[in-house]
């Protein structure tokens, strides 16, 4: 066997990334979704992660010179049920946003999206060999360069007991995932976007609880102190971790903005961010975003 | 090797000499009865004597190859040659401080800590620094990166690569005031070209590319550090038997501390963070377990004291315990904001 090293001359001097599919998102991620890496969403349920996955799904079928990689994506999901309805309304607004490339042809972005349902994670790890003969086939339209999990924790935080035994067992499945996952990145350069839940902070800030992870000292949404779920073992198993958080603060009608929803002239208007914890490529930046009818889009700060 | 160094009796040691046979190769090639008749002594006492011989030049030939057994070496020259031997410096003056100068040629340094704290960014900042040429005081070499994880990006090698080159012209204009700095300049480009970098996908593979290096790097002369980043990752994935992860990582840490030796080239090693538990209670500590942890001439570990990154000299044979802080800037490691304007101060 000739091992030869690769000439980082050959490669273009950027990963390639594929468009979120709003500028201001894309500079927070120094381009976009990155390929040949594990990107990790993490946060609590309503924060926008699944949207945020389905946006990115979409965009990768965008042509490349619309910061798109013309390809197709494999989504995975493990919460139920699928957002078939947002899912729907999302590609709707893609095609008009983009209706001059898409014009006049008969084009269903949903068409390029492959679901797949996974109930445990043994099963994860089973189909993983499907998906390779799946990408070496080819048979779709467009390439695949974009594996979705939604979500991994889900995954993860039922079957296994809180023993040292079985926690052991689930990190070794960790890294058995991770490695299978980066593999087929490496192999096909496409990208990979997982998911994960919070789970609140307990106990005392110092000590094996309160190791830091990342940019943030301390990951907060809606008021509460939280932590990514899966603990460390899982945090050294992706390349990028993004977190996305959410406040909900009480504010009067006048200077109400959205979510308008008693009538006790109280408003209450969400802010939401996005914030770096680590990620080779990038610096500790957050942005604000908002989820709109049409997508999620960052928030210029004035 | 002369006859008379020979572990023989002074009267065998006497006859052989005045006989003609001086030296161990003249009696390489004579038999038993010729050497009896003309030492004249008893055919059992000459081949005593050549059996002597041939145990000595065997020796002989072994201390030709090997340097362990030419124990000639005082430790005042090891302290000596020691203290020329290069460093390489981390861009963070703080961090070389601590670390005596920079990361050590010919030993293995291991590098650890949580995710997001700049293992990855140290490692690539070490593959550029490594070629700062000798005018700019460093060693101008080459660099092997072997990524596990995949977290090695070319855009920040070519950022860092960029702020390396601003610095060491810098340091040129700094020198030589309003002369042009000599020579071709180095560009961000030229930096990438000389990083070999191995992408592995599983330990197998792993294990495969370390074996290789000694090759690669005889025929590569000019690599003077080697990156494993990190050696954790797949040895974390479901190993069944703990017995084979440890031998095959000493095997892999031997190696490695051979090539150092050798090639007289730094190897660096990153590490993960895992809790352990002990006493009762969960602790912090570098993956790979106990035995793992003797493999690394140096340990260092990388943690958070606030919003400032720290790093802690946990084992070496020669330096302090001590630690210090350092920043991951968009340009690459430096020293601590709040520390640099301290410095500058002064």
């Amino acid at each position: 066997m000739a091992i030869t090293p690769e000439n980082l001359l050959n490669g273009p001097l950027s990963t390639q990334k594929c468009t979120l599919g709003c500028p201001i998102l894309d500079r927070s991620l120094g381009g976009g979704v990155p390929c040949n890496s594990i990107t990790e969403i993490v946060a609590e349920s309503g924060s926008g992660k699944t949207q945020l996955c389905l946006q990115i799904a979409l965009h990768f079928q965008l042509p490349v010179s619309h910061g798109g990689l013309a390809a197709s994506s494999l989504y995975l999901h493990t919460e139920f049920p699928f957002p078939f309805r947002r899912l729907h309304q999302l590609s709707h607004s893609f095609c008009s946003l983009y209706n001059r490339l898409y014009n006049g042809v008969n084009y269903n972005p949903c068409d390029h999206l492959y679901v797949h349902s996974i109930h445990t994670a043994d099963q994860l790890l089973d189909i993983m060999s499907k998906i390779e003969s799946f990408l070496v086939n080819r048979n779709t339209q467009l390439p695949v360069k974009l594996i979705v999990i939604d979500s991994i924790a889900a995954l993860f935080r039922s079957e296994f007991d809180n023993t040292p035994r079985e926690l052991k067992r689930r990190s070794a499945l960790f890294f058995k995932i991770s490695g299978k996952l980066k593999a087929l990145a490496k192999r096909f350069s496409l990208a990979v976007v997982v998911t994960n839940q919070v789970v609140d902070f307990m106990g005392p800030s110092e000590g094996i609880n309160g190791v830091r992870v990342g940019n943030l000292g301390a990951l907060y949404s809606s008021g509460r102190r939280v932590c990514a779920a899966l603990g460390l073992a899982w945090a050294n198993c992706v390349n990028s971790r993004l977190f996305l958080s959410r406040e909900e603060e009480i504010v009067r009608e006048d200077d109400a903005l959205v979510d308008c929803s008693d009538g006790h002239n109280l408003c209450r208007r969400t802010t939401r961010f996005l914030h770096v914890i680590f990620a080779p490529h990038l610096p500790d930046t957050s942005c604000e975003f908002e989820i709109t009818r049409d997508g999620v889009f960052g928030v210029e700060r004035r | 090797m002369e006859v008379s160094r020979l572990p023989i009796s002074a009267s065998q040691r006497g006859k052989l000499i005045s006989a003609g046979y001086t030296t161990l190769s003249s009696l390489s090639s004579v038999s038993s009865s010729d050497l009896a008749r003309d030492l004249q002594i008893s055919d059992d006492e000459a081949l005593e004597i050549l059996k002597v011989a041939s145990h000595g030049s065997r020796l002989e030939r072994m201390n030709k190859n090997s340097v362990i057994v030419n124990g000639a070496r005082n430790a005042w020259d090891m302290l000596h040659e020691e203290e020329l031997l290069p460093h390489i410096t981390t861009s963070c003056a703080d961090l070389d401080n601590i670390l005596g100068g920079g990361i050590k040629c010919k030993e293995v340094t291991e590098i650890g800590g949580v995710p997001g704290i700049g293992k990855t960014q140290l490692g690539i900042q070490l593959a550029v620094n490594v070629q700062i040429p000798p005018d700019c005081g460093g060693l101008g070499g080459k660099a092997i990166y072997i990524d596990t994880e995949g977290s090695f990006m070319v855009e920040r090698v070519v950022q860092i690569a960029g702020a390396c080159v601003e610095d060491m012209s810098e340091y040129n204009r700094f020198l030589q005031k309003d002369f042009q700095p000599s020579g071709i300049k180095i560009q961000p480009k030229d930096i990438l070209e000389k990083i070999y970098y191995f992408r592995v996908c599983s330990y197998t593979e792993q294990i495969a590319v370390i074996n290789y290096l000694e090759k690669f790097i005889s025929e590569h002369k000019d690599v003077k550090i080697v990156i494993v980043d990190s050696v954790t990752f797949h040895f974390r994935q479901d190993f069944d038997d703990m017995a084979l992860r440890t031998r095959l990582l000493s095997g892999m840490a031997l190696k490695l501390m051979k090539l150092a030796k050798n090639f007289s080239l730094a190897v660096v090693l990153l590490n993960q963070v895992t809790t352990k538990y002990t006493e009762g209670s969960f602790q912090l500590s570098l993956a790979l377990g106990d035995s793992w942890s003797h493999s690394c001439t140096n340990r260092v570990i990388l943690y958070w004291n606030g919003d400032e990154r720290f790093a802690y000299i946990d084992k070496s044979p020669s330096l302090r315990s001590t630690s210090a802080p350092y920043s991951v800037t968009s340009r690459g490691i430096r020293n601590c904001a709040t520390n640099y304007k301290r410095v500058k101060l002064m």
